[in-house]
């Protein structure tokens, strides 16, 4: 396999070009599966965090974030009564325009009783709202718009003090901003409505089974909240399919990148291979020397490009801070299998090449 | 049974044809040769005649359109595909005109591969390189690039790789035709030293007049057969082998002399005390 590094490292500059070309196109991999599951992970912050496994909404609505849902009156009183139930938490929730000095800037109202929880699960500086109008405001939303504790935000005309703010709420669409449940019900003069009912069962009794029990109640949609999750991220399908055609398109481009140099080499070389084809070497070592070749250009662009991939998401993490970049192991373990899927397929053609070499044709000029 | 030594190349009525139809080449035309181990054998012929034909099926990287060949006792011309590569590897050494060595690797490395291939183990393998190419008085090139070797240094390393797997038959395609004619003897005696003391049979192509001198036997090989030994002459001039019935002729203080060209007469004739010493060769 020497034999492989050898003529990699002969021609340094091309190495070196050719493993900054793997980089960037493992770096734009990694870079846009890091965005594609901070997406995923911004849509379905709420419920992941939210109390309980089963989640009801109203009949016919099959999202948190998208549609307005609104529960029949009364519902969470006959919740309760279900044997199995140990605790409901509604919520109301409801797209608003915020006014910020001169900016409107939409989020996502969520409004929640305090004493039963529902509200934000960190809170980064201030307390839960107490008082009538008071809001947790989502940090980066704040941070991005000069807005600080003991700063009032106005909706339609309507005053609510910050005394809050939230980590974990940001969203590249709309962050979260929390409301005590009973000031979002006088505000959107519904009293006594929720959109959501959080219901957590009594220990020993599984989720599965307390849906059971309660799919029979009128008017309403029980999921288990993983599947309300599931439900929501199909909603956002549209946003994710551009960013994993991206990602396609940079795994195209750097398999192109790697392909082309090793191809490149491979031909250069095809005399030095139909040589050892005369010699005796079989043509498994010869896919051996084109494929050890690949692998190593593919193994340092992609160690590099996940470099670079870190320091992109940090620079995004600095400049758009509403954008979450999420390069969990997972993220990077599949950039890397990206990697390695890259210099097979690009070995893939050189190795066609060596095996048709003639032996003969070493006696040729 | 035969009394004299069993022969290491037996080759009996082989043929090559390329193509098939009316653009068919018929390259070889039932050529039949034995060499005995220790024998240096030298296939001429003008350019086109077949000679890189023969010798590539002898050296089993060309399957011949018909005929026998055998090897110490094995018939390649009846071995499969799959076992082709092994028989180059262990049973032949090959060295080329352009010494086709791989310009990545030392010479040491060039050398050492050709064992690896074999099986050697690593170290064993560079050992062996080493010993060989000391021997071959490359002691102190042993790591430098082929780039970085002259011409004869570079066919010498050739050989050595061609040695490293102790092949019984050497197979030479024009080993001399990118050489000064220095290089180019002292390659031919150490071929020559090679076969003499190593008992190995050595099969050289080549056009280049000059290497009869060591050959044990020359044979010509003309539109893909064997003929007998022409009247050859020796190019004054460039020094290739032409035919005295073909060649362009001139006279000069009494004697004949044959060029490959008209541009080799013209430029004797301007001054021909300046190739006085090259005489024609004589065969019958
Ligand atoms: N791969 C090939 N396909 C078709 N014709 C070939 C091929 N190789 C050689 N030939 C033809 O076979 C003849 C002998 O060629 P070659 O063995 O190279 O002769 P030499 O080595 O004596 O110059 C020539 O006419 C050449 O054009
Ligand atoms: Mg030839």
């Amino acid at each position: 396999m020497y034999v492989a590094l050898h003529n990699l490292l002969h021609d340094r500059l091309r190495f070196a070009l050719n493993v900054l070309g793997v980089a960037l196109a493992v770096m734009l991999v990694l870079f846009l599966l890091g965005l594609e599951q901070g997406l995923r992970l911004q849509v379905t912050a709420y419920l992941r965090q939210a109390p309980g496994s089963i989640a009801v909404t109203q009949a016919g609505v099959d999202s948190f974030g998208g549609g307005s849902s609104l529960l029949p009156p009364g519902l969470e009183e006959d919740l309760r009564q279900v044997p199995g139930v140990a605790k409901v938490v509604p919520v109301l929730t409801q797209t608003a325009i915020f006014d910020l000095h001169d900016k409107k800037i939409f989020a996502f109202l969520i409004g929640y009783d305090p004493a039963l929880g529902g509200g934000p699960w960190r809170i980064g500086e201030g307390r839960e709202p107490r008082e009538r109008g008071e809001v947790v405001f989502d940090r980066v939303l704040a941070r991005l718009h000069g807005v600080r504790v003991g700063d009032t935000v106005e909706v339609q005309g309507q005053k609510f003090p910050v005394v809050g703010l939230s980590e974990g709420t940001a969203s590249w669409m709309t962050a979260l901003v929390f409301v005590r449940k009973a000031d979002l019900e006088s505000y959107l003069l519904t009293p006594g409505l929720s959109s959501l009912a959080l219901v957590t069962p009594a220990p020993g009794v599984a989720p599965e089974a307390l849906r059971a029990r309660l799919k029979g109640l009128p008017g309403v949609e029980v999921w288990l909240k993983s599947e309300l999750i599931e439900s929501d991220l199909r909603l956002y399908q549209a946003f994710f399919k551009p960013v994993r055609l991206m990602s396609l398109i940079a795994f195209l481009v750097g398999t192109l990148v790697v392909g082309l140099v090793i191809y490149s080499a491979t031909v250069e070389r095809q005399r030095e291979y139909g040589v050892l084809k005369a010699l005796g070497a079989r043509n498994a070592r010869l896919y051996g020397l084109v494929l050890a070749q690949a692998l190593a250009v593919a193994a340092l662009g992609s160690l590099s490009g996940i470099l670079l991939g870190f320091a992109a998401a940090r620079l995004v993490l600095a400049l758009r801070p509403q954008i979450l970049v999420a390069l969990e192991p997972g993220v990077v373990g599949l950039t890397l299998l990206t990697g390695l899927f890259m210099a097979l397929l690009a070995a893939w053609l050189p190795a066609r090449l060596v095996a048709g070499l003639a032996p003969a044709e070493v006696f040729r000029r | 049974m035969r009394t004299e030594r069993a022969a290491t190349l037996r080759v009996q009525n082989l043929s090559k044809r390329y193509g098939s139809g009316e653009t068919a080449v018929q390259a070889v035309k039932g050529v039949s040769l034995e060499v005995s181990p220790g024998e240096i054998v030298l296939i001429m012929g003008p350019s086109g005649s077949g000679k890189t034909t023969l010798l590539s099926m002898l050296g089993a990287l060309l399957r011949p359109t018909e005929g026998r060949i055998e090897l110490d006792g094995l018939v390649l011309s009846e071995l499969s595909e799959g076992r082709l590569p092994d028989i180059r590897l262990r049973h032949f050494g090959f060295v080329f005109q352009d010494f086709n060595l791989l310009s990545a690797l030392s010479a040491l490395d060039n050398v050492a591969i050709v064992a690896e291939l074999a099986g050697l183990g690593r170290k064993a393998a560079r050992a062996r390189a080493r010993a060989l190419l000391e021997e071959l008085g490359l002691g102190a090139r042993l790591h430098f690039l082929p780039e970085q070797l002259s011409g004869g240094e570079k066919q010498r390393v050739a050989i050595a790789r061609a040695l490293v797997n102790e092949p019984a038959l050497l197979l030479a395609d024009e080993p001399t035709a990118n050489l000064d004619s220095h290089h180019g003897h002292e390659t031919m005696r150490l071929l020559r030293r090679i076969a003499k003391e190593q008992g190995k049979s050595v099969l050289i192509v080549s056009h280049d007049a000059r290497i009869q001198d060591i050959a044990d036997r020359v044979l010509w090989l003309e539109d893909g057969e064997f003929k007998e030994m022409r009247s050859l002459a020796t190019d004054p001039v460039c020094g290739m082998t032409v035919e005295r019935e073909k060649a362009v002729s001139a006279q000069w203080e009494g004697k004949s002399y044959y060029f490959c060209c008209r541009g080799c007469r013209e430029e004797f004739l301007a001054g021909p005390q300046r190739f006085g010493k090259a005489t024609a060769r004589e065969r019958e």
